[in-house]
């Protein structure tokens, strides 16, 4: 039935292709598998990350810092390649803040270093420091903080005050955690929190070893039920792949919109050629592990795994189906080939970037003022990311899909005006 | 294969008499409302710079008439965003805002702090953050009580004239690149050129005009509202020197230039979209609020998200209506994301 609707005439099948017919339901299908299986290994990986973190608070000591960094590391690898569901994916973007919120005031959080600086013209919290404040005001209210909770984490000190960059929880709240405030500047180097601001008794340093503890341990159990939740919207009969399924232009549109936004205005530009710009190392998407060679890495490899339906597992296992470059080839290969030459482009220009970040050179030196050779190994991947967005925009042409808006923000702001 | 034949079929259906009024409309944008644009910036930022170079004081009447005409010229061009506007990041090193992070005032602080020697030449001075260069870098430098009287003025008279002689390479560049390569390319879609056909080039124009919309209904309108209970004056748009309604407006006149002519004037749509813009300009006019400081009450809030509205509406005018006629969907922005 669906074939019919494919090729409204006989002679197109002669003509085009002897193989059968590309259905955009079974696209769909992979898009959701791929979610799901995405979502799952995000959701092991946190798991795996809760463990350490448990162990670090039980018994203190630098191995187990570091194995609680590794295990963060990992974790990251199939979290960064979800971010292409995030746009287009209402539900997804209504919670992804809980877990990927960036950039932030760490000051919130925990001590800082004096240079710093304290409250900020947009952000009056931005130095309130928590884990030193078992009590403190926040926009008129006492609040109770003696007990660091997961509650009070999502339900009080997230977006405090109405503002954005107090983040509480997530990856990043976690991240500021392990490795604390990058103080190396443009220079090589993370962040190099000692492994005693976890210790007991009077080996603990910097104060509230033990409230620190516990917002790193209620961090991480938000994380891990927050990763439990979004994985089972994408099981069989979950919310998030009902809604993809439910109408296959719009499913179709939902995907490209998650490609395109991603890859231009929050990676090409927000995350890569504004910090550049900048030459500010802050505005480095993981700046306290200096992880962000990775974060673009696998962001780009997100979306070249949602247009090619291949997606391969933290075990090593493909998961793949039909997919939108089968659609596309089946009515227009030259255009197939462009996309995928396109992907294939930036790939290869964000993996310099990630094998001269691991090489040494890190990301922060590549932002520096007149660093010409780090300006042409990020603009490389900005130019790969803004190309194979044009080249996403005529995909969206060739599947008929143009009459609907696919502005990102619109589809942030108003789903429903989307699909309408 | 059939499909996309058919497809082009609709989408070009009035077919040659159509594909000539779109040339004909893309002409014109480009000859009277883009070309000119960009020679009244680089012709007001040459001036800018040049009476720098005569008074940098401040506090100087005649450089902050100068500057705001500059400006004036900036933001109405400013939803003009691809081409050569977006080569080596030009546009971004005349205008970064918004800056939620506080990083202008951060790194003018820290050159001024330095006296770095960067500030010495215009030419090195490209390589200095965005933050430090461009229109909103410089509101800084001549309205900000902190900024403009910090450490010693003789290298604060430098860093001005410094920033305006950057201001005017930039804005020379844009319009040199305009009018000797982009606007061919633009006037001569082909299969191997930076537009592959007419329906590439009228995207890009739409695009231009809905983005620009977006831009003042949700960073210039919305963002200093906040929220009811917390609302953000200080996240007004050059508020420093009483510039935001008057952007507002700036951005709103250029924006019904495109609309009427993508929409062709005389025409329905056109007088449709005169109507929906007059209905923010009247009320913006009527504000009597240059910096929008009235978002702190609510009263005055919701006069400004009236206007607000008005400029949504006028978005959904153009998705809806627009698009359609021209075969056209907005396709990706910048705004997109975060």
């Amino acid at each position: 039935m669906k074939r019919s609707y494919l090729i409204p005439t006989g002679i197109c099948l002669a003509l085009a292709s002897p193989a059968l017919a590309v259905e955009r339901a079974d696209v769909l299908d992979t898009y959701a598998d791929i979610a799901a299986a995405k979502y799952e290994d995000s959701l092991i990986a946190a798991q795996r990350l809760q463990s350490a973190v448990d162990a670090l608070i039980a018994n203190p000591s630098a191995p187990a810092l570091q194995t609680a960094k590794d295990a963060w590391l990992a974790a990251r690898v199939p979290y960064q390649q979800t971010e292409v569901y995030r746009f287009g994916n209402a539900i997804v973007d209504d919670w992804e803040g809980k877990v990927n919120a960036w950039p932030l005031d760490e000051g919130l959080i925990d001590y800082v270093d004096a240079t710093y600086g304290g409250p900020t013209d947009e952000n009056a919290f931005a130095a309130l420091n928590v884990i030193a404040s078992p009590e403190f005001t926040l926009s008129g209210t006492q609040v109770d903080a003696s007990a660091i909770t997961p509650e009070l984490l999502s339900e009080t000190l997230r977006e405090a005050d109405g503002i954005e960059s107090n983040v509480a929880t997530g990856y990043h709240a976690i991240e500021f955690l392990l490795w604390g405030q990058d103080l190396n500047g443009h220079e090589a180097g993370a962040g190099n929190r000692a492994w005693t601001d976890y210790a007991t008794g009077d080996d603990c340093t910097n104060g509230n070893c033990d409230r620190r503890g516990a917002y790193l341990k209620a961090a991480t159990d938000l994380l891990v039920s927050d990763l439990e939740w979004m994985a089972a919207q994408w099981a069989d009969g979950g919310a998030a792949r009902t809604e993809v399924l439910s109408d296959e232009t719009s499913g179709l549109s939902t995907i490209l919109t998650g490609m395109g936004s991603l890859s231009y205005g929050e990676q090409a530009g927000e995350r890569m050629r504004l910090g550049l710009m900048l030459n500010d190392p802050e505005e480095e998407h993981s700046c306290f592990a200096d992880n962000t060679h990775n974060d673009h890495y696998y962001d780009g490899l997100g979306v070249q795994s949602a247009y090619m339906g291949e997606y391969i597992r933290i075990d090593g296992t493909l998961v793949s189906g039909a997919s939108l470059s089968d659609l596309v080839a089946e009515t227009n290969p030259e255009l197939d080939r462009e996309m995928l030459t396109r992907l294939n482009t930036t790939m290869m220009a964000l993996g310099r970037i990630k094998t001269t970040a691991e090489a040494g050179f890190a990301y922060d030196q590549m932002l520096e003022r007149g660093n010409s050779a780090g300006e042409d190994l990020i603009m490389g991947g900005v130019e790969g990311l803004i190309d194979q967005t044009r080249s996403i925009e005529r995909v969206v042409t060739a599947l008929e899909l143009d009459q609907i808006a696919i502005e990102g923000s619109d589809s942030l702001d108003d789903p429903n005006a989307v699909f309408q | 294969m059939i499909r996309i034949l058919a497809a082009l079929t609709i989408l070009t259906l009035p077919t040659a008499l159509a594909a000539q009024d779109d040339a004909a409309m893309v002409e014109d944008v480009v000859n009277s409302h883009i070309l000119p644009r960009f020679e009244m910036l680089a012709e007001r930022s040459d001036h800018l710079a040049d009476i720098a170079q005569e008074t940098c004081e401040a506090t100087a009447p005649p450089l902050r008439t100068a500057y705001g005409e500059a400006f004036d010229a900036w933001v109405a061009a400013s939803h003009l965003r691809f081409g050569p506007t977006e080569q080596d990041d030009r546009a971004f090193a005349l205008a970064f805002w918004p800056d939620s992070r506080g990083a202008t005032p951060k790194r003018l602080a820290e050159l001024i702090a330095d006296q770095d020697p960067i500030a010495n030449i215009a030419e090195e001075y490209a390589d200095v953050s965005i933050a430090a260069r461009g229109f909103y870098a410089l509101e800084f430098l001549l309205y900000d009580p902190a900024i403009s009287t910090m450490g010693d003025a003789t290298y604060r008279c430098q860093l001005v004239r410094t920033a305006t002689q950057d201001i005017a390479a930039t804005t020379a560049a844009i319009s040199r690149d305009w009018h000797e390569d982009y606007a061919a390319r633009m006037l001569n879609p082909a299969p191997d050129g930076t537009y592959r056909s007419e329906n590439e080039v009228l995207r890009e124009l739409f695009k231009s005009l809905t983005t620009g919309l977006e831009f003042t209904a949700d960073t210039r309108l919305s963002r200093p509202m906040g929220s009811f209970d917390r609302p953000r004056p200080t996240r007004a748009e050059a508020w420093r020197s009483g510039r935001s309604a008057r952007h507002v407006e700036l951005s709103l006149d250029a924006l019904n230039d495109l609309a009427i002519r993508m929409a062709g004037e005389g025409t329905d749509l056109a007088s449709e979209f005169n109507t929906a813009f007059a209905y923010s300009q009247t009320r913006l006019a009527r504000l009597d609020d240059p910096t929008f400081s009235g978002v702190s009450a609510a009263q005055g809030r919701l006069r400004i998200e009236v206007i607000e509205q008005g400029v949504q509406a006028i978005r959904t005018l153009a998705r809806d209506e627009l698009g359609p006629r021209l075969g056209v969907a907005a396709g990706f922005n910048s705004m997109d994301g975060d």
